[in-house]
């Protein structure tokens, strides 16, 4: 028969051989390999202090051929520390789920176990297949003051842990975050971005349980965030963006009445509309900065051949025209 | 004619729902105000259970989908009846309690009564449009309950108070249950209607 024991790191171990006298004489092996006789006392080892690296078949064997008297697999492992355990709503008003985990592994199994109270009311948790730390609850009531209480208790061979939450139905409600959120350029705006997005899939009655939104955005040039609540609806257009500045957006969704704010949904990037650069093709053409206007070439208002003082009339528009005509000429000679 | 006086009732309705739903939104606004307000106050501690004490509508319900409109109306009628006169009671409590050392309480006490007499009116109003017409009053008006001590009546209007912050997220999402397509907004036919 083999066996198996559990004992705490840092433990003193003792191991029988089975039925074995204590002066018969015996040989243990650990995975296969003799164990020097300084770890004997008698037919008995003794290990001491032990570690994780002491896991391990531990096996005794008697005579010659060797018999094999006795087999243990020994688990050297903690005691459970107190678990974490979150509870949360992301598809009210269906129920709700907990999830746990061990803050620091054990080493050994653990086996968990939840029970939810509502009031005098024991409630069962559906346990997950996947993943295997969650269970969840559906809602037997509605709008109730009385508040949950799940006590989760965690397990092993050596030793027992438990952790408590208390909460009210309301309290616990979180989305999921907002899903395909697009933002696009707006044609002909830049300074424009229409953003839209859909109410997560795990939220079950958006109608009847709207949701609210908060949307932020900011260039990447800048870490400040601009923020907008919206109160309906699954779009919006940002008309304040920088100019050709590439931004980051975000959206986050809440219960309209209750309940707490999602995570932040996936990042989004986009760019406001830019009007498309003229190509310049000439050499000439490339030094000269470029103007923003659809006409046909000008000079560029920025550059200075004409003496202000000179400007007779109307204003420096006259003087300059003519300069205008030479460059405009010029210009045509490299096109 | 007829399919004229339905549009402008299902109009009328609707308009009453919405009217209805940010109502609530703003009363349970307040009274979650009123409620911090009130347990400073009352020198009470926020996180005190309150077991559910005689005369106050909870709002707590099972199989809160599966209601139908009528369903849905009555019961929000009958809570806001009696709150209606819990409330009245809590501010003459009050006032003869504190009196005048208070204001603050007792006009944000005022404040929400008015609140939910207005909302109770809606109701009123969803009801006539179903063609139920709303119960008698004195059906929905709960019994006077014992003589309290002061803690047991700062208890209760603990209790009160907490029960209509429930009952105000749970009108909002009756309301718009009314305003949805489908099964779960309609209203049972009266007598007259049936087949």
């Amino acid at each position: 028969d083999s066996h198996i024991q559990y004992e705490r790191v840092g433990a003193d171990v003792t191991m029988k051989c089975g039925s074995m006298d204590w002066d018969s004489a015996v040989t243990w092996t650990a995975n296969g390999t003799d164990i020097d006789e300084s770890h004997l006392n008698g037919s008995y080892l003794i290990l001491k202090n032990v570690d994780l690296t002491q896991s391990g078949q531990y096996s005794c064997y008697e005579g010659s051929p060797w018999h094999l008297k006795y087999q243990t697999y020994l688990h050297v492992g903690v005691p459970p520390k107190e678990p974490v355990l979150m509870c949360r709503s992301n598809n009210y008003p269906k129920g709700f789920y907990c999830s746990w985990h061990l803050p620091t592994p054990t080493y050994i199994p653990n086996y968990f176990n939840i029970s939810v109270i509502h009031g005098t009311r024991e409630m069962v948790c559906e346990k997950d297949v996947f993943p295997k730390n969650r269970c969840h609850i559906r809602y037997l009531q509605l709008f109730s003051t009385v508040k949950y209480k799940v006590t989760l208790t965690v397990t092993n061979a050596l030793g027992k842990s438990s952790t408590t939450l208390t909460f009210d139905e309301f309290a616990i409600v979180k989305p999921d975050p907002p899903e395909s959120v697009v933002a696009k350029p707006v044609p002909n705006n830049p300074r424009r971005l229409e953003v839209s997005w859909q109410n997560p899939s795990s939220w079950p009655d958006p109608e009847s349980f709207p949701l609210k939104f908060f949307l932020r955005y900011r260039p990447l040039i800048l870490d400040q965030w601009q923020h907008v609540e919206l109160s309906d609806g699954t779009s919006h257009t940002i008309t304040d963006a920088y100019a050709g500045k590439e931004y980051i957006i975000q959206v986050a969704a809440k219960d309209n009445d209750i309940g707490t704010w999602s995570d932040w949904s996936v990042a989004v990037h986009a760019t406001p509309w830019t009007e498309e650069p003229k190509h310049l093709t000439t050499e000439a053409q490339i030094t000269e900065t470029t103007s923003t206007s659809t006409s046909s070439f000008m000079p560029p208002p920025t550059t200075k051949i004409c003496d202000k003082g000179a400007v007779v009339g109307s204003g420096s528009v006259a003087v300059c025209w003519t300069a205008g005509l030479v460059l405009a000429a010029y210009g045509v000679l490299f096109i | 004619m007829a399919a004229a006086d339905s549009a402008s009732a299902t109009l009328r309705r609707r308009d009453l729902c919405s009217r209805g739903i940010r109502l609530a939104g703003k009363m349970r606004s307040d009274v979650v105000d009123l409620l911090d307000t009130y347990v400073e106050r009352q020198g009470l501690d926020a996180s005190a259970s309150v077991a559910a004490v005689e005369g106050v509508p909870v709002a707590a319900v099972e199989r809160w989908d599966e209601q139908t409109g009528t369903q849905r109306l009555l019961e929000n009628l009958a809570a806001y009846r009696a709150f209606r006169a819990l409330l009245a009671q809590m501010l003459e409590e009050q006032q003869e309690q504190l009196g005048e050392a208070d204001a603050t309480l007792g006009r944000a006490l005022a404040a929400v009564l008015l609140q939910v007499s207005a909302f109770t009116y809606h109701l009123e109003e969803l009801l006539r449009l179903e063609n139920r017409g709303p119960p008698g009053e004195e059906a929905a008006v709960p019994p006077m309950p014992p003589p309290l001590s002061l803690f047991e009546r700062k208890l209760r209007g603990l209790g009160v108070l907490r029960e209509l912050a429930q009952w105000a997220v749970r009108s909002a999402r009756d309301l718009r249950q009314l305003t949805k397509p489908g099964p779960g907004s309609g209203v049972a036919p009266s007598p007259a209607e049936s087949p």
